[in-house]
């Protein structure tokens, strides 16, 4: 199906997209939405499951992603598939872990229409909060965008700073900005069946501006991964064993990065369980061993061993970062990480709903070299 | 008084290894080379598990960063896995163990896998030779004195 557009009208574009997820509510394609809409205070932005479409006032480009919102349908369909159609609006590194928990098991696509919108970063909860830029973060944010400047840069989270793919892949729906004059129009472009059925009843035009969205994709892809590049390079530092305790000296073993990970979805943690609770003699032990070592322990055994239990499918969203309370910048360690691992077994999270994840299954004729030298 | 396990003091550096063996290869192989009466090295605390497929990257990482000098995995050869595929798995996941590791600048030379059947107690003593060797020669891994991990 040819892209689509909306006309926007009074250069509002929170507004005209809200009119069109109000139609979509109201024409009955969807049961309900998952939009990101600030509660009663203003200060937040949170995910909401909207039915009643008066009380619809998404915020589909606020800069923030307080929890992930794969796991929220994780939670929703993991047990049974919704039998009635809901509409998610997500951010691309959300249908990615959205793609993986699939994978895993964890949740279940059927009636689900992924609404992907074009990602333009996302800040931390407290510049989020305190902006004082004398607009709203989204209002601020927007006009940036329009104005292809940088003056929001100073905001984003790090994750989103080196975010190589803020275009959604694997979306029924997306609403496309990246190359689109938001003065005059939205792009709605539509990718699969389900979702061309939930649009076909709604009025939309079509668009000749393809182009020039192609150009701006691989404008904004090329410029991403050049800094993402440099970052990896950068972070090369915290190489050996002192210079890695170092980086986690803040750590006060809360387990909070794994908590909030959309990938970490078992419910009980091998490294919360009483596996590592022992008889006081072992501890003693361990300090005749060493002379003397920090207490709680084995902080660094749950931040490599979590790694080898989930690096092949983080798809580098930046929330464990976000929810670290001792502002470890955990990105430093966990891009590098996923970077060279996903290219060992040549491995994309979240693209294709078809690739496997490496750990579960192998090849006969491959790594011949493990266990023969 | 009350007795401290303290190190003995030995002039020439003794690598401690911990070996992972499944039980129906590695550890047959093992239990030969000590009823043959081949001589190997005592340098290796051998854990028996069902299978290669069962070492958890917790395992070998947990023994690495206690100050183990060395990690051995040993596990049937492959095809021969008495769960059919466990060390087809064991393999991808030490090969992801190793490249973590070598992310952050961590002695993936301390971790060896072999694939080694029940009569191959030869193969075990040769091997356990080998090793004991070559972690000697990386010397006693640095991780043991790091106490703020
Ligand atoms: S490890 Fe961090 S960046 Fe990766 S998926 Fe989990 S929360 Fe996101
Ligand atoms: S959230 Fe931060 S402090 Fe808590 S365990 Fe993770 S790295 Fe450590
Ligand atoms: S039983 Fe020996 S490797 Fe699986």
């Amino acid at each position: 199906m040819e892209p689509k557009i909306l006309k926007v009208k009074n250069g509002d574009v929170t507004k005209t997209i809200n009119e069109f997820l109000k139609e979509l509510l109201n024409s009955g394609k969807v049961h309900s939405l998952l939009v990101p809409q600030a509660v009663p205070s203003k200060k937040m932005v949170f995910p909401v499951l909207i039915s009643d479409s008066n009380q619809l006032n998404a915020d589909v480009f606020a800069p923030l992603l307080p929890a992930s919102t794969a796991r929220i349908i994780s939670k929703m369909t993991k047990f049974q598939a919704t039998k009635e159609p809901i509409g998610v609006v997500l951010r691309s590194c959300q249908i990615r872990a959205l793609v993986e928990l699939v994978k895993l098991n964890q949740a279940n696509l059927e009636n689900i229409i992924i609404i992907g919108v074009d990602c333009l970063g996302t800040f931390s909860i407290d510049s989020f909060v305190n902006f004082s830029e004398g607009k709203t973060p989204t209002e601020f944010i927007l006009e940036a965008f329009k104005e292809k400047g940088n003056s929001s840069d100073k905001y984003l989270r790090s994750a989103c700073c080196v975010c190589k793919d803020p275009i959604p892949t694997n979306a029924d729906i997306t609403i496309g900005v990246y190359g689109v004059d938001l003065d005059k129009e939205v792009l709605i472009d539509v990718a699969t069946k389900a979702g061309e059925k939930v649009i076909e009843d709604l009025k939309l035009d079509d668009t000749k501006s393809v182009k020039e969205r192609e150009k701006s994709i691989k404008t904004i892809r090329e410029e991403k991964t050049k800094k993402r590049t440099e970052f990896v390079k950068e972070k090369r530092s915290i190489n050996g064993i002192a210079a890695l305790s170092e980086f986690f000296d803040k750590c006060i073993n809360c387990h909070n990065c794994m908590t909030v990970c959309p990938i970490c979805y078992c419910k009980e943690c091998l490294y919360d369980s009483s596996v590592f609770d022992a008889e006081a003699y072992k501890f003693l032990r361990k300090a005749d061993r060493k002379g003397l070592f920090k207490m709680p322990n084995d902080s660094l055994l749950f931040h490599l061993g979590k790694m080898n239990h989930m690096i092949l499918s983080c798809v580098e969203c930046g929330l464990c970062e976000q929810g670290c309370p001792s502002n470890i910048p955990l990105m430093d360690v966990f891009i590098p990480a996923a970077e060279n691992a996903q290219k060992e077994f040549d491995y994309h999270p979240g693209k294709d709903p078809e690739e496997k994840i490496p750990m579960i299954v192998y090849r006969e004729d491959e790594y011949l070299e493990v266990g023969e030298k | 008084m009350i007795e401290k396990e303290k190190e003995p003091k030995t002039e020439e550096f003794e690598p401690k290894i911990v070996g992972f063996l499944c039980n129906w290869c590695s550890y047959a192989g093992a239990d030969l080379a000590g009823t043959s009466r081949i001589q190997y090295p005592p340098n290796v605390r051998i854990i028996r598990v069902m299978c290669s497929g069962s070492v958890d990257s917790m395992y070998i990482l947990r023994a690495l960063l206690e100050g183990a000098d060395g990690v051995f995995i040993g596990g049937c050869h492959p095809g021969d896995c008495h769960y059919i595929d466990g060390n087809y798995k064991a393999r991808r996941r030490i090969v992801l163990l190793k490249d973590i590791l070598n992310t952050f600048g961590i002695e993936k030379e301390r971790v060896w896998v072999r694939w080694i059947s029940a009569s191959e107690g030869q193969k075990f003593a040769e091997t356990m030779r080998e090793m004991t060797e070559e972690i000697r020669k990386l010397g006693p891994n640095p991780i043991a004195k790091q106490w703020n991990i």
